[in-house]
């Protein structure tokens, strides 16, 4: 609580109290602390003396803020035309089913958090994942169970 | 300018929209989503139209009016294309009400020969027949769905007070939001996320009273759907009549429309069409009122107390027994609560019934007492509240907003918002805390030495603190300064040296005052009549001075006071022992006419709209009765002889109340064994005696009388959820109570309104040590 309300002091001397600092306020945030929390969005109304609604409002408008706390490692599904046809769809409901979770959610001890997306532009290695930084090609369901062995 | 629309030559000489226009002169565009108190929005597309030499179809109220503009409002193809939008508003629309078979026959009686009747005028909706929806479709003539139908399946949301919200037959048009935010400024609702996953409400699904919301019902009276619906008069279908009148619940008297139906009262909103009444009312005057003329427990019928108890009586019989007793007694021997709700009519009455019959002096309010008087001998200077909104600067001290002087708040929320310096001294947030330049925060228990620092300062032009030589300079270099003072000074302990403090404040900076009172004609009470403090007429009672006492719309708090008789007129039933030998009944505000004395000195009048409960009976009626009874009829209470006296008695200057000095208010004992700061308040709003925290289940769900509420991370550090019990230890006292979390509490602060009009702990602010109680 206290280190986060040092970094929102550090956050907001960049920007007027305007209602145009808001997104990049809000970009701000997400960026230093991986999502917008209740309490970001608390700091955030009081300092631009705006209603924590009207802040929530503009934020859940935009689909870059994402406002539960990120997983330590991030699962990215690809369904882009080529992944899916070589079987993505299989991959996801596989991770959806061992990993007890849907798409945009969080495992309950913060582990993985799964997202789908459309293209990841590596067509040729499909299906693909994408797992944190590191690009999986080619992936099947036994490669699957080998790869999240890695991540702690 | 002269414009064209559908081959009709129009002046205009105004600056304004093709729709506003096309509605002065009676020309019907279909819109669903314009208001005019708010900003065009052009969200529902309905209001396209063609303008000669334009491309495309713009809409009207989004397109200003040109100088010889040619507009067609309601070509083949317009309508066409409005047919297709209501086409795909209804495919998310629950739709049964206007695609029913029966439609035509649903509102008239069927009358069959059969011995039982056959279903008619289901009501699917809570705005059947009172929906723009439904009268667009009805308009443009869709008798059929094109479309597949998708429900939304939003759940209900029905756990906030006073209205209930179903999103599932919400359009998007965003009217509650735009008023919400634009004209309450509270900006409670939102529209979360986008595309088919918007929803409307506020951060993190909180709910409205986390929220901030103040319940003013903008949003309810503007939804064109039955999206947003009153608990209270949820499917009793459309009013009858919506009647002028003036509430009676504060001193500002707010205008209101009176909804009524087969003579009932069904409920109240602010002036103008219906759907387009703002949010100008607080939730007293928008939600509270209806449902006080219907509370199940009024008295209905005269009631006396027979050695077995209580008996329902005649009239007669009542009467009779209240003049044996006032009979019996000698002038000057009785004393008269009189409760400052009352018409101006009902006060004047009151007021000859005991100068004349009951021949006595001893008049008093249960609310008056020396700090209320110090309050209203100040208060006498406020200025209209049409000066508030032109102020150059506004401070307000102690004036706690929420659920309360809505027109107030709005003023000093658009003030602040255009550039007015806002400057407010108190602990607790309220709606207008956020658009503070910055929020005083006085250390508790020196507010007095506070305002005294911004005094010297005005004097001397010194003080190490930055804040106050900000606050006293603006306030005295700026022109048409204001303070608003609220009436939640009057809990505090040291609230008469405090009103001094404000009292020199204004007279070195040459500002303006304004200050509320929560009584709907306290005005008007101490203008009519001269009052006694209670305290006063109290010891006459406990020194055996007085044989009767006789209570108008009002009662003394602390039980049966030691006097031979009591009569009890009212609505609403005595306080428990009371024990009053004769119950007279009496109507309320709306069945009766008469008028009130606002804050700005003006006489608003009210009709009578429906019709007395059960046997009630006017206070003017009662009292011409009982002069009937004692042969005293040379005492009149004609409509004449009232509105004589109110004007004989309003030429004379409002009676300065006697101020008795306070008992000197004990010191406050600092340190860790106490480390919160209790703030009391005495339970201020009442009407009729009837304390609309307890006798409102909804209103007390806002400000939750008896309990204490604080910050939601102070409950969490004591490790208590809403209504835990806890214990509250002063260094004098210890009491249990129930806890709430509010965000507007600030942190190490608990707040409490009392449930009745006493304070709870000795002293207020007061230090305090609060754990959880261990059941």
């Amino acid at each position: 609580m206290e280190s986060s309300n040092v970094s929102f002091s550090e956050i907001f001397k960049m920007y007027p109290v305007e209602e145009g600092s808001l997104i990049p306020i809000l970009q701000k945030a997400q960026a230093t602390f991986g999502y917008i929390s209740v309490e970001s969005v608390e700091a955030i109304a009081g300092y631009l003396k705006l209603t924590e609604n009207h802040v929530f409002g503009v934020a859940s408008f935009y689909s870059q803020f994402r406002f539960t706390e990120p997983a330590r490692h991030s699962v990215i599904v690809c369904l882009g035309t080529a992944c899916h046809v070589s079987g993505g769809e299989t991959l996801l409901e596989t991770f959806q089913r061992d990993l007890n979770i849907k798409p945009g959610e969080c495992t309950p001890d913060k582990k993985f958090d799964l997202n789908r997306v459309a293209c990841l532009g590596c067509c040729a290695l499909s299906p693909v994942v994408k797992i944190d930084d590191d690009i999986y090609a080619k992936v099947n369901i036994i490669k699957l169970k080998e790869m999240w062995g890695k991540y702690e | 300018m002269n414009i064209t629309i559908n081959n009709w030559k129009i002046q205009v000489n105004e600056v304004a929209t093709v729709l506003d226009i096309a509605a002065q002169n009676n020309i019907d565009i279909p819109s669903l989503c314009a208001h005019p108190d708010l900003i065009p929005y052009g969200g529902c597309r309905l209001c396209i139209v063609e303008i000669e030499g334009r491309r495309g179809y713009p809409t009207a109220c989004t397109t200003m009016v040109e100088e010889g503009m040619i507009v067609r409002t309601d070509t083949q193809i317009l309508q066409e294309m409005r047919r297709d939008m209501i086409q795909l508003i209804l495919s998310e629309h629950p739709a049964a009400c206007l695609m029913c078979d029966d439609v035509d026959g649903c509102t008239v009686f069927q009358e069959t020969i059969r011995k039982v009747g056959i279903t008619t005028g289901c009501r699917w909706c809570p705005k059947d027949k009172d929906c723009e929806l439904q009268r667009i479709v009805e308009q443009l003539g869709i008798k059929e769905l094109t479309l597949p139908g998708l429900y939304r399946d939003i759940p209900l949301e029905k756990y906030d007070p006073f209205f209930d919200r179903d999103y599932n037959l919400c359009i998007y048009c965003g009217r509650c939001v735009r008023i919400c935010d634009e004209y309450r400024k509270s900006s409670v609702l939102s529209l979360r996320q986008r595309g088919k996953l918007t929803t409307i409400g506020p951060a993190f699904e909180a709910s409205h009273i986390d929220a901030d919301c103040e319940f003013c019902g903008a949003c309810v009276s503007v939804c064109p759907t039955g999206a947003m619906s009153e608990k209270s008069r949820k499917w009793w279908g459309v009013p009858e009549k919506y009647e002028p009148s003036v509430c009676p619940l504060c001193s500002l008297n707010c205008d209101l429309q009176v909804l009524t139906l087969k003579n009932k009262i069904v409920g109240t909103v602010p002036p103008g069409k219906p759907h387009e009444s703002g949010g100008e009312l607080c939730v007293k005057g928008r939600f509270c009122l209806s449902e006080l003329v219907n509370r199940t427990d009024r008295i209905l019928e005269p009631q006396y107390l027979y050695p077995e108890g209580y008996g329902i009586v005649s009239w007669d019989f009542a009467i009779e027994k209240a003049r044996e007793i006032i009979q019996g007694i000698v002038p000057k021997r009785s004393a008269v609560y009189i409760s400052p709700s009352l018409t101006l009519e009902e006060i004047s009455s009151a007021g000859i019934f005991a100068g004349n019959i009951l021949q006595t002096s001893e008049l008093t309010s249960s609310y008056i007492d020396e700090k209320l008087a110090a309050y209203v001998n100040l208060a006498k200077e406020s200025i209209a509240l049409e000066e508030v909104k032109e102020a150059g600067i506004i401070v307000s001290i102690f004036l706690n907003g929420n659920y309360n002087f809505a027109p107030l708040t709005m003023a000093i929320k658009s003030a602040a918002a255009s550039g007015t310096p806002y400057y407010q001294i108190g602990w607790i947030n309220d709606t207008a805390s956020r658009f503070a330049r910055y929020k005083v925060v006085p250390f508790p228990g020196k507010e007095e030495k506070y305002l005294n620092q911004i005094i010297s300062f005005l004097e001397n032009g010194q003080s190490k603190i930055q804040e106050i030589r900000e606050l006293a300079s603006a306030l005295k270099n700026t022109k048409r300064g204001v303070i608003l003072v609220g009436p939640q000074i009057m809990s505090l302990s040291n609230c008469t040296g405090l009103l001094d403090k404000v009292h020199q404040i204004v007279k070195l900076t040459k500002s303006k005052l304004f200050m509320p009172d929560q009584f709907g004609n306290l005005n008007g009470l101490l203008s009519l009549l001269k009052m006694k403090p209670v305290e006063e007429v109290n010891r006459k009672i406990k020194e055996g001075k007085i044989d009767l006492l006789y209570l108008i719309g009002d009662a003394p708090v602390n039980g049966r006071p030691d006097v031979k008789h009591l009569i009890y007129q009212n609505a609403f039933p005595a306080p428990s022992e009371l024990n009053p030998d004769v119950i007279l009944p009496t109507s309320l505000w709306g069945e009766t006419g008469g008028s009130y004395l606002n804050s700005n000195g003006t006489i608003k009048k009210v009709n009578p709209v429906a019709v007395s409960h059960g046997y009630a009976r006017s206070h003017i009626e009662v009292f011409s009765g009982l002069a009937k009874a004692l042969k005293t009829e040379d005492v009149g209470f004609s409509d004449e002889v009232l509105t004589n006296y109110i004007s004989d008695q309003m030429k004379i200057k409002k009676h300065i109340l006697n101020v008795i000095p306070p008992a000197k208010s004990k010191a406050f004992s600092t340190g860790s064994e106490f480390p919160y700061v209790l703030i009391q308040e005495k339970n201020p709003h009442v009407y009729s005696n009837l304390n609309l925290g307890q006798g409102i289940a909804a209103f007390g769900d806002l400000i939750k009388p008896g309990h204490v509420m604080l910050n939601p991370n102070d409950a969490k550090i004591l490790e208590v959820k809403d209504g835990d019990p806890v214990k509250l230890r002063s260094p004098v006292k210890e009491s249990k109570f129930h806890v709430v979390a509010r965000k507007n509490i600030p942190r190490g602060y608990i707040y409490l309104i009392t449930s009745n009009s006493k304070l709870e702990f000795e002293s207020n602010p007061c230090y305090i040590n609060i754990m959880k109680d261990h059941v």
